[in-house]
């Protein structure tokens, strides 16, 4: 049984259940990250959210680098892929705000449909750029 | 079911030594989730080998002392974690692996796919740590049921082929090795020998000191005969107070040395059991098998002959050694049997 949640992370689908958001988020500020929830998962071992944040600050750049490149390409295949690693980072990280446009472009590359991937990827990537900031500070890996 | 021993140290028992059930492979393209079950997994005292795809989790799959456990990514590059799942399902027969597929992937088909696959459970991204502990957990469950099964086989067959009493080979293995020892020798040329050996005066111990001291000297006795053989050769017991021992690679000549060295080794000093020391002495009867000879005895051959050579050594007072004649080799019958 999922305990309940107070947090920020609290719109999220029930993880396991393979239910997506009625919607996407239109921009997010504060639902951007739910560190609460990744901490829950972890067991509460802040130093290891901490070091998962740093290796998801030098992975994720390259899925972004992954994605472009896929989406010039016209290459569904490879957006789905690039698009599915990310979606499970951030899902585990319980970055909610990105997930969803990572989620999208996954079943965009799925269903071979590319009309709307620039679209959501740049969304996406303003995303992510806020989701870098928040997870530098907490990673103490700010300038 | 085939009890024929493997060769091994005379004696010890043939307990196929599984990899240990308390290490983990984990092959995960993601270096955020392969960071987190290797740290996950080490902090919970698991012995952890983490790769990055499936193909290099296949290549050391096929090493020796792998972990049985796998926890295996669905999506990777070039083998994904179904396709592994397969390939190791379809593997010859080793130690069970306990496969648990790690899945983002929430539908029924897709997770009975991964069980069609031979996955024997699966997780699902994001996991969290409990479960994770939980599902590994009843994982190692499974293997050590599985290891526990394995050593009650391996010892149900050593038992099977080996003398309750004295720890070496039976009648009916004993014999088994020489046949498999011949059919060897014809192959590699080299000769196999084979000595009768027989407890002097065996009755007059259990007669006068009681069964339980003449077990301790058959113990004892069965002890010094294998210290005096190389590893390779194969001590059993054949009868009552009988032993024989097959020598592999043996030249004739030393045959009669280890025959000689036997005795000597058995009756140089009592042997201590609770009824006091106790000199015990045996005789002993030898045969070789040239190899390479069209006429070559059997095992069957083999074994009279040297019965006969120990008849003889009985014959001519006990505590010796005789070798059977090697022209007894042509002879399927009992050429010479002693008084």
């Amino acid at each position: 049984m999922k305990p309940l949640r107070f947090d920020a992370a609290a719109n999220q689908p029930p993880f396991g259940s393979g239910a997506e958001s009625a919607s996407a988020p239109i921009s997010s500020g504060t639902n951007l990250w739910g560190k609460a929830e990744a901490l829950r998962r972890l067991g509460g071992d802040e130093d290891l959210l901490r070091e998962l944040c740093r290796i998801f600050l030098e992975e994720s750049p390259k899925l972004q680098a992954k994605l472009r490149e896929a989406i010039a390409h016209a290459d569904p295949q490879a957006v789905m892929r690039a698009a599915h690693s990310l979606k499970g980072e951030l899902g585990y990280l319980g970055a909610d705000g990105p997930l969803q446009a990572a989620r999208e472009l996954e079943d965009m590359g799925h269903g071979n449909d590319l009309s709307r991937a620039q679209e959501t990827f740049t969304f996406l990537e303003k995303e992510l750029a806020g989701l870098h900031l928040v997870m530098q500070d907490f990673a103490g890996e700010r300038a | 079911m085939n009890v024929a021993p493997s060769a091994e140290v005379p004696g010890s028992a043939s307990i196929a030594k599984p990899s240990p059930s308390d290490s983990v492979l984990i092959a995960e393209d993601d270096p955020i989730f392969r960071r987190v079950l290797r740290g996950c997994l080490q902090k919970w005292n698991y012995k952890v080998v983490a790769l990055e795809n499936g193909l290099d989790a296949w290549t050391a799959l096929q090493q020796e002392n792998v972990p049985q456990m796998a926890i295996l990514d669905w999506m990777m590059p070039g083998l994904d974690g179904v396709e592994l799942c397969r390939r190791i399902r379809s593997q010859a027969p080793g130690p069970y692996k306990y496969v648990l597929l790690l899945t983002a992937k929430g539908g029924k088909e897709d997770i009975v796919a991964g069980l069609d696959a031979g996955a024997d459970d699966y997780l699902t991204k994001p996991f969290d740590l409990n479960e994770l502990r939980a599902r590994v957990r009843s994982g190692k469950r499974i293997l050590e049921l599985q290891a526990a099964l394995v050593k009650a086989h391996a010892d149900l067959q050593f038992e099977a082929a080996h003398d309750h009493l004295t720890g070496v080979w039976n009648r009916g293995a004993i014999t088994d090795l020489l046949q498999r020892e011949i059919l060897r020798s014809v192959r590699s040329g080299e000769p196999v020998g084979v000595i009768m050996a027989d407890l002097d005066h065996f009755k007059r111990i259990n007669d006068s000191y009681g069964h339980p001291v003449g077990d301790a000297v058959l113990r004892e006795v069965a002890q010094r005969l294998l210290g005096s053989v190389r590893n390779y050769d194969y001590v059993g017991r054949y009868g009552g107070e009988e032993f024989l021992i097959v020598l592999t690679a043996c030249a004739p000549s030393s045959l009669s040395m280890t025959a000689e060295r036997m005795r000597i080794h058995v009756c140089e000093k009592p042997v201590d059991t609770a009824a006091g020391a106790i000199s015990v002495t045996i005789s002993i009867g030898s045969a070789a098998q040239r190899a390479g000879n069209p006429d070559q005895r059997g095992g069957d051959g083999l074994v009279r002959a040297a019965d006969s050579a120990l008849y003889a050594a009985k014959a001519k007072g006990r505590n010796r050694a005789e070798c059977a004649p090697e022209d007894m080799a042509a002879s399927p019958a009992h050429a010479a049997v002693a008084p």
